[in-house]
């Protein structure tokens, strides 16, 4: 976890680099704090220039608005995924409780390309992390405890009560064998 | 879950195939409510995706908005701050941005009229 990086924003660090290691968006205002409640207007106005027209324009006060609702959006999700978690007594929030909660505030529309989206990502993440496991996958398999039914309960439990959790428990295998 | 330390020689690499970045996303996570403690590393991936499909809703909501107030008047073809909060008024799934635009928009939606007038106004100004 990327976090402790987040605390250390002291203004009085000497080397002028602080700034810079909060990332690659190059907001000429070092103003820490919008860095914190906001994503990137560039990310975001590349992401809203995909969405129109060749010939669409968009002011800057637009993206500005569109920025600030992305915030809202973020939070208004993790809040009632967050809720979900707490009823449940589970300490950290997941995947799936964010698709849960995009699905119970309106969002089902997002459900389907954020599982291929998913899927595709946690297929790359096994190839680029089991491509020498895959060729030699048959002689390493037998050294190692029984994978595929441990890994096959994990996903029980994982997408369990939930139907939109299938299809990507799938997926789960592959890079679950490169990661343990 | 997996990228730990310094994030900015990462940052390149892990955000490649994500438009948003991550230890973005999950700091906003973070500030939604202080009973989030602990996210699962895939939690910022799936926002990375969903955050780009409703961006791309809200403007693509805002352009149909803006293009159909301004059928007879060709000459606007930039989105502004009152079309995207014309688009949260008209959209029930954005209800929860509501209050965020309406301090400073007013019941556009139902003076359309009047909207397209003040474009006109704004048109002539900038020109």
């Amino acid at each position: 976890m990327a976090d402790g990086q987040g605390s250390s924003r002291s203004p009085a660090s000497p080397n002028g680099g602080g700034s810079h290691e909060s990332g690659g968006d190059q907001s000429p205002r070092s103003n820490v704090r919008e860095q914190d409640r906001f994503l990137p207007i560039a990310n975001i106005s590349r992401i809203m220039k995909k969405a129109l027209p060749a010939n669409g324009k968009i002011a800057k006060d637009a993206k500005e608005t569109v920025q600030e609702c992305v915030s809202e959006f973020i939070s208004f999700i993790t809040s009632e995924a967050s809720d979900k978690c707490q009823r449940e007594k589970r300490k950290t929030i997941n995947g799936d409780d964010l698709l849960w909660a995009m699905a119970t505030l309106g969002f089902e529309d997002y459900i389907e390309p954020l599982k291929v989206y998913l899927a595709r990502y946690r297929e790359m993440e096994g190839d680029t992390k089991g491509t020498s496991k895959a060729a030699d996958g048959s002689t390493k398999r037998d050294g190692m405890q029984p994978g595929p039914n441990s890994q096959l309960a994990h996903q029980g439990s994982y997408s369990q009560g939930m139907n939109y959790g299938n299809s990507q428990g799938q997926h789960m295998m592959v890079p679950m064998q490169g990661t343990e | 879950m997996r990228q730990t330390g310094a994030y900015s020689g990462i940052l390149s690499r892990k955000t490649g195939p994500h438009s948003l970045p991550l230890a973005r996303i999950k700091k906003i996570m973070k500030k939604s409510s202080d009973d989030v403690k602990m996210i699962s590393g895939e939690a910022p991936i799936v926002f990375s995706k969903a955050c780009e499909l409703f961006i791309e809703e809200l403007t693509k909501r805002a352009w149909i908005i803006m293009t159909n107030n301004n059928m007879h008047e060709k000459r606007r073809s930039t989105l502004q701050k009152d079309d995207v909060a014309s688009a949260i008024i008209a959209t029930d799934v954005f209800d929860f941005l509501v209050n965020l635009v309406s301090s400073t928009h007013d019941n556009n939606c139902e003076l359309n009229d009047e909207e397209s007038h003040q474009d006109i106004m704004e048109d002539i100004q900038n020109s």
